[in-house]
């Protein structure tokens, strides 16, 4: 009986969508792997990828993770943000779908950035936006780069400095 | 004793029943048409490229236009200079005559008649002997292995099989029937995958291929989902040979998701949803397409 109930504690222990890899994901030795095509031959080769995804959700029925779900941040002033390394991040990050000044190809799936001091924007609201943008948009297309864990909360400071520096 | 053990499985019952609605978040509007037309209601770009042989080649030269073009204008006769998908369908044509000397190949690709023509614009379907539905290029995996030939799904050999059998329908609309039964089922589980979020950047397919069309990503110009299975497996200058479901692997990868395996069930659903929105469409291979 003892051994029974400690089973049982055990199962209750583990959640049942633990944050296991799927299987039928492209994962060898718990890295993210990409198909690389062989010409002339009938083998599918796998090589480690870049980047690794395995920590986030995919699009398998047998993925039981969920999607981290909308977070506020109350960021605290005063800003201390370098706008230097904010505009590096943003030439990273926010450039291929928002026009940044100096761009001469840019992305407009996110509004334009150009003159963006114009907008007075309050450093928190801009802030959250980056961070988890669902906040105010759930249907939003834009990534929450704090709540899935893309940027670190100083590099967003840096990314509003530079933004609220747009003239 | 008793009420301990209701207790914990009250408990163990409460734990599962939470635990099996993960929290998911979707991308709204699911409105669509299993007909290339349909796209009149989602991008509109139907119009300029819904006859392949009539295509205003003026919005090929421009590069703010020609993403209305649905980069048609890469499909058969564009032929520049001969590309690598040319060579694959040779590749697939000696392959698929050595696999089917005793006439067996064919037959088991199409169960029963044996005639390739129609073998493209019918997949993927419903297969009796695999108790699932599935893409042709799983089925030519699955045919190869009773002859003992390895032909990985994905793989440049199984994607220039299925090439040449593509290119043995040239011109015949994609029509495959997603009305009743499984095939509806695997539509609709396409369809919501399709606008399912995952990944590191929390992106559905739908994100960008359903509310941003027309819209740039730096260079690159957001196209329709519709009409885009008429041209796999497609030559691209990066993969070489591309099947549907390693382009979705690849766009995966783009889009910060971890891929799946190709062959899996949520691949063959969103490629039965994406061959769908093709119904209509005349098949034009070997294509190329750039990166």
């Amino acid at each position: 009986m003892r051994l029974l109930l400690a089973g049982l504690a055990l199962l209750l222990a583990t959640p049942v969508w633990c944050a296991e890899i799927p299987s039928d994901a492209g994962v060898s030795d718990g890295k993210t792997m990409a198909p690389q095509i062989i010409v002339n031959s009938g083998r599918l080769e796998w090589a480690p990828y870049k980047r690794d995804f395995t920590r986030w959700l995919t699009l398998s029925y047998q993925d039981r993770r969920a999607t981290p779900e909308p977070t506020r941040f109350a960021m605290k002033l005063p800003l201390a943000g370098d706008k230097a390394r904010g505009k590096a991040l943003a030439w990273e990050w926010c450039i291929t779908c928002h026009t940044l000044p100096g761009d001469e190809w840019p992305g407009n799936v996110g509004s334009p950035m150009v003159h963006y001091k114009q907008y007075k924007h309050a450093d928190p609201l801009i802030f959250q936006q980056i961070f988890d943008p669902r906040i105010f948009n759930p249907n939003t297309v834009m990534p929450a780069f704090g709540t899935f864990g893309l940027l670190a909360e100083q590099d967003i400071r840096d990314l509003v400095a530079y933004l609220q520096s747009i003239e | 004793m008793k009420t301990l053990s209701f207790l914990l499985a009250a408990l163990l019952a409460s734990a599962t029943l939470a635990q099996d609605i993960p929290y998911r978040e979707y991308e709204p509007f699911e409105r669509y048409e299993p007909l290339v037309s349909g796209d009149l209601t989602l991008s509109g770009t139907y119009q300029y490229w819904k006859d392949p042989a009539n295509l205003d080649y003026r919005l090929a030269g421009n590069p703010d236009e020609n993403w209305k073009l649905n980069w048609k204008f890469m499909d058969p006769p564009f032929n520049q200079a001969v590309h690598g998908g040319h060579f694959a369908v040779d590749r697939g044509e000696r392959l698929f005559k050595q696999l089917d000397v005793y006439g067996n190949f064919a037959s088991c690709l199409s169960e029963r008649t044996g005639s390739q023509q129609n073998l493209r614009a019918g997949y993927p379907r419903w297969r009796a002997d695999l108790g699932h539905v599935a893409g042709l290029e799983e089925v030519i995996e699955h045919c190869g292995a009773k002859q003992g030939r390895v032909l990985q799904n994905g793989s440049y050999d199984n994607s220039a099989i299925s090439l040449y059998l593509a290119s043995l329908g040239n011109g015949q609309p994609i029509n495959i029937d997603v009305s009743a039964g499984p095939m509806k089922e695997a539509y609709d589980r396409g369809r919501r995958l399709f606008h399912t979020k995952a990944g590191a950047f929390n992106f559905a397919c739908a994100s960008c291929h359903t509310h941003n069309i027309g819209k740039r990503l730096r260079g690159n110009v957001i196209t329709t989902i519709y009409g885009d299975a008429a041209h796999y497996p497609v030559y691209r200058t990066q993969y070489m040979l591309q099947s549907l479901q390693l382009r979705f692997a690849e766009c995966n990868l783009d889009t910060r998701t971890q891929p799946l395996r190709p062959g899996s069930q949520p691949y063959t659903d969103l490629e039965v949803f994406v061959t769908a929105l093709t119904n209509g469409y005349p098949i034009s291979v070997p294509a190329e397409r750039d990166w």
